[in-house]
């Protein structure tokens, strides 16, 4: 190997340098912006986590998830492919690229173009094949990525053979940087074809490259080669100065989401540093569209997770409040993102910014002073009778005073268990406080929560009990209660697991259905299904486990309107009775008033069927 | 000093001569389902605060159409936003939308 | 002789045949149950004028004079058109051809279990209009422990103008019931204290004024605006009421002994599976649409199928039997032309 021309610089390269320069500062000056938002002890939290062997975990992360894609293979082996051959590849070629010039030219190093137009610069010698290795390397990489851009040019025009429904919307700044990338590879390797008899090549590009020379035996100075090399450089330029301004920035954020991730920095009022880097994340791949009801059953594209991020990117505040306040948070697509971003808290962020932005006073119902007496509701307490020592509390939830058949249910399985209860909110109570949270008041929450707590411990029972989901993931994961915390699935199965309750099976065909809150955000998936088997027969959907539905009348979604959730509680019903069974069962009572309404099956909250067959 | 004339007296009345109507219009452009209330009280009669206080979202839904959002500013951040009145309303309001909605537009611009 | 099958042995089916007939066609009136007069053979008396449905409902069937052939637990089991006539196959594989179909199918009445939070099915002592009606016919109305209630509630608009069960629709006939009703019971029992629970009073007929000026100045019967939220139950099976007095402002706690729901109407199964099978077509609210609203509503879309009765929308008696007689006279009208 030796350098064919005598200068190290040719004019094509500066359209690839001006972009590299241009994006190392955007780079710098992010990272830069990004830090200094964080709040001082996530400063730390990263810092600590940069000098620590834990950064070996975030880099093996890195590389599975930036450069390998692990979780979309998972999800879908043609996907994957294309996304590795992308990512990966592209990697592969640098590495390449500067192997050889460290091994050739090293003193061309500190020129920031010469690994990426070697073969412009350097040439093979008659005499030596060293270089030979490098080349084979090369074209199989460059093939690599090839095959990964047809695939992908495939998938624009037939996403369904990827097993996608929907894919993403391209805006015009997305579009530029996607062919500015499409171009790359192509582009490089025609130029390499053209050199190959100059500078050499492997099997690709010089056998590419002789067959070119097969139909028309040009010079190098013949005047449609070195456009190629312009185009190339063009190419490259165009993609790195619009990756900021793309949905490829993604590359960029990625390695530092997962670094901060892995170091634990977690946002909780808005979305600045962390927050920020979160949504530059997204590679808008569109695998969160198809899971996403509100796009694949009420036609609510711009709700989706892909498009409030994008919202937030382009500085469109009222529509990413509104994408924020009509989504369900079931957690669907924070599931299936490839890339781990939350926009389920991003959105409460959204949410919190909001509120805190318009209101001096939150909700602070705890301040008011009960009907005629002076009393603020903040001073009550229980009185004598209510603060007895019992075993069990039971709340059964603000919601659960609208389905009567499962809070009698549980009293009288309560009362079959012979352990001493206290239905602690017979005549009503104050909310747990998840739904003010989920609005995006977390200090009204907190008010609540802080209440709460001091009424259900001036009680001393060794087991909370409730009947709604979203009370027991607040319960258990806001309060911090000198009793555990247990829905009523999980209870009722532990009773008939000790005999303190039993049962007769039926031969009832059953269908359950995992509310969001208890199922896919709170992991209690078993205890619910064991109870079911107990007592009929249980039939499998193709809807268990994480892949439940949201039953549509989810309270997070504040603005969603009434209309769209019934489409959606239709279209789960629909879904879950393919097979016929007697009952649909649920956990929660906001899944089973959505599903009683549409009055085409009987919905039934599990503690009743189990309350029906008691001994 | 009463005045004892053949007049009525102001504050009593709902004065629908004068366009009060801005709080509504801001409401129904935000949350339309808001226009169809029909004031059955199901809201006022389920909500877990309205036991203890005189917190009512019917009566404030038909101030605020009436116009006279005064008397809404004290007592519309005493909800819990617990979401059980969107449970039983008949017509299926967002009813917690909608005092989200009242509650930022009557305390806009107040930042603590 | 031209043929024509009446779909539904109601009121409306049963005066429409007795028309249909009186003017020479075949008439095959087709009953799924094994009794003819629909939902007004459950009905004890009617308003506005107290009289006993039973005297009615035998006027009709007096005035068909056994001239149609009634078809017992028969229902639809395919129907289609062969040239100009149908043809229908019912349970049993019978067989007919007819030149006309009239569409009486009528109405379902509101599964009232769907409103779970009322506590039908749920709580012991909360009944439906149509519970009560059967009770007044036996001469028995009770509590479940036996005892005469000595308060009592009426819910109005149970299953109707509801979107959350899918019924924007007024049904129409339940305020002047749920008043007539609660006339009875305080005829029964004097004592008894009465409430009505209503969104909005609909007495909007001939006479319904009266009835309701009656309920207040004679009975004292106590109407309340608002609507039910919840109902609860005590340790007694009393039924606790939940609602707001929305004139007064204020949320209204109630304990009953007897708690009436007064389910609403909704477009009947049976014509909801006929839409298919005779190309006819339903509103958003489910009862079949007319081919105008003014002018032909006993016309459907297709040509030789007719509508009477309440599968059009709720209708009161008076209004039911004049639509069966109005497409009687249309019916005819077609067939002779």
């Amino acid at each position: 190997m030796q350098e064919r021309l005598a200068s190290s610089f040719d004019p094509f390269v500066l359209p690839y340098t001006i972009g590299l320069v241009f994006i190392l500062t955007y780079l710098f000056i992010a990272l830069i912006r990004v830090v200094k938002a964080l709040p001082n002890d996530d400063k730390f939290k990263l810092l600590k986590h940069i000098f620590s062997l834990k950064i070996f975990k975030s880099g093996w992360e890195i590389f599975m998830e930036c450069l390998l894609h692990r979780k979309i293979w998972k999800k879908n082996w043609t996907l994957g492919y294309m996304h590795t051959a992308f990512a990966f590849g592209w990697f592969l070629l640098i590495i390449w690229g500067h192997l050889e010039v460290n091994i050739f030219a090293p003193h061309r190093l500190n020129l920031p173009w010469y690994p990426i137009f070697f073969r412009y610069f350097m040439m093979e010698t008659e005499t030596t094949l060293q270089g030979s290795f490098f080349f084979f390397m090369m074209d199989l990489t460059l093939l690599y990525v090839l095959s990964g851009l047809v695939l992908a040019i495939y998938k624009r025009f037939r996403r369904k053979a990827f097993g996608m429904k929907r894919t993403t919307k391209l805006r015009w700044n997305d579009q530029v940087a996607m062919y500015a990338l499409w171009a790359i590879f192509p582009l490089r390797f025609l130029a390499e074809s053209f050199y190959s008899e100059i500078s050499g090549g492997s099997f690709l590009t010089a056998g590419v490259g002789s067959i070119f020379h097969w139909f028309y035996n040009f010079t190098e100075n013949e005047i449609y080669i070195r456009p190629i090399w312009w185009a190339y450089s063009i190419s490259l330029g165009v993609f790195f100065i619009m990756l900021p301004w793309s949905r490829y920035t993604h590359i960029l954020s990625e390695p530092l989401f997962i670094i901060m991730r892995n170091a634990g920095i977690r946002e909780e009022h808005r979305n600045s540093g962390y927050g920020k880097v979160e949504i530059y994340s997204c590679s808008r791949c569109g695998i969160c569209l198809d899971p996403c009801q509100l796009v694949s059953v009420a036609s609510l594209r711009d709700s989706a997770a892909i498009n409030y991020t994008r919202h937030l990117r382009l500085w469109k505040s009222a529509k990413a409040h509104q994408a924020a306040s009509t989504c369900l948070m079931c957690n669907r697509c924070t599931k299936a993102c490839p890339v781990g971003v939350d926009t389920a808290a991003l959105k409460l962020n959204t949410k919190h910014e909001l509120v805190n932005l318009h209101t001096e006073k939150q909700y602070d119902y705890l301040n008011t002073s009960v009907k005629d007496i002076s009393t603020p509701l903040n001073a009550l307490t229980l009185s004598g009778a209510e603060a007895t020592d019992v075993d069990v509390i039971y709340f059964a939830g603000c919601m659960t005073h609208l389905t009567p058949a499962t809070k009698l249910a549980m009293t009288k399985i309560l009362e079959a268990s012979g352990e001493r209860f206290n239905f602690i909110d017979a005549e009503g109570s104050i909310c747990c406080g998840r739904p003010v949270l989920l609005a995006g008041a977390r200090k009204s929450a907190d008010e609540l929560i802080k209440k709460n707590t001091e009424l259900f411990n001036q009680i001393h029972a060794k087991t909370l009990v409730t009947s709604c989901p979203i009370c027991y993931k607040f319960f258990k994961e806001n309060y911090a209660l000198n009793m555990r915390v247990l829905h009523h699935s999980q209870y009722i199965q532990e009773l008939l697991k000790i005999g303190k309750i039993k049962i007769n099976p039926t031969t009832a065909k059953i269908v359950f259905h995992d509310p969001c809150e208890l199922g896919r955000n709170s992991g209690v998936y078993d205890e619910p299904r064991e109870v079911l088997k107990s007592v009929g027969q249980l039939q499998s959907t193709a809807y268990d486990g994480d892949e439940s539905l949201c039953c549509g009348h989810s309270i997070a979604a504040e603005a969603l309107p009434y209309r769209k959730r019934r489409v959606m509680s239709d279209d789960v019903v629909e879904k879950l009775t393919t097979n016929n069974p007697d009952i649909l069962a649920t956990a929660c009572p906001a899944c089973k008033k959505a599903f009683s309404e549409t009055n085409k099956i009987e919905v039934k909250d599990l503690a009743e069927i189990v309350a029906e067959n008691l001994v | 000093m009463i005045n004892f004339g053949y007049k009525r007296n102001e504050s009593a009345t709902l004065d629908l001569d004068v366009d009060n109507s801005e709080l509504y219009k801001k409401l129904l452009k935000e949350e339309p389902s808001a226009a169809t209330c029909i004031s059955c009280g199901t809201c006022a009669s389920t909500c877990s605060t309205g036991q203890f206080t005189d917190f009512n979202l019917r009566k404030i839904m038909l101030l605020c159409k009436r116009g006279d959002t005064q008397s809404l500013e004290p007592i519309i951040n005493r909800c819990m936003l617990c979401g059980k009145c969107q449970f039983a309303c008949p017509k299926g309001l967002n009813t917690r939308h909608i005092v989200l909605i009242l509650n930022k537009h009557l305390h806009a611009g107040k930042i603590s | 002789m031209k043929s024509i099958a009446i779909i539904g042995a109601g009121i409306a089916g049963i005066e429409a045949a007795s028309r249909l007939s009186k003017q020479g066609h075949k008439v095959y009136l087709i009953e799924k149950n094994p009794e003819i007069g629909g939902h007004v053979a459950q009905w004890d008396r009617l308003f506005p004028s107290q009289e006993e449905a039973e005297i009615v409902l035998n006027d009709l069937i007096k005035n068909l004079n056994n001239r149609a052939e009634v078809l017992f637990n028969s229902e639809v089991q395919h129907c289609g058109k062969k040239d100009r006539q149908f043809e229908i196959i019912l349970t049993g594989n019978k067989n007919l051809l007819v030149d006309v179909i009239l569409v009486t199918t009528g109405f379902d009445t509101f599964r009232a279990q769907r409103k779970e939070e009322y506590g039908y099915g749920i709580y012991e002592n909360v009944i439906t209009s149509t519970d009560l009606e059967q009770m007044f016919k036996k001469h028995n109305v009770v509590c479940k422990n036996g005892n005469p209630p000595k308060r009592l509630a009426f819910v109005h608009c149970v299953g109707s103008r509801d979107e959350k069960v899918g019924n924007r629709h007024c049904s129409k006939v339940c305020c002047a019931t749920a008043v007539k009703q609660a006339c009875e019971i305080k005829e029964l029992y004097p004592d008894c204290e009465v409430f009505n629970l209503y969104m909005d009073l609909r007495m909007f007929d001939r006479h319904f004024e009266d009835m309701y000026h009656e309920a207040q100045s004679k009975y004292y019967v106590n109407f309340i605006r608002g609507r039910l939220s919840e109902a609860g139950e005590n340790k007694d099976h009393q039924v606790v009421l939940k609602t707001e007095d929305t004139l007064a402002g204020k949320p209204l706690k109630l304990t009953v002994d007897l708690l009436v729901l007064m389910t609403g109407m909704e477009a009947c199964d049976t014509q909801k599976t006929l839409n298919t099978k005779l190309g006819l077509r339903s509103d958003t609210d489910g009862f079949l649409s007319t081919k105008d609203v003014f002018t032909q509503n006993n016309f459907s879309n297709t040509d030789g199928v007719f509508f009477a009765g309440t599968c059009t929308g709720p209708k009161t008696i008076p209004e039911t039997l004049a639509d069966a007689r109005a497409a009687a006279s249309l019916v005819n009208a077609y067939l002779m032309s």
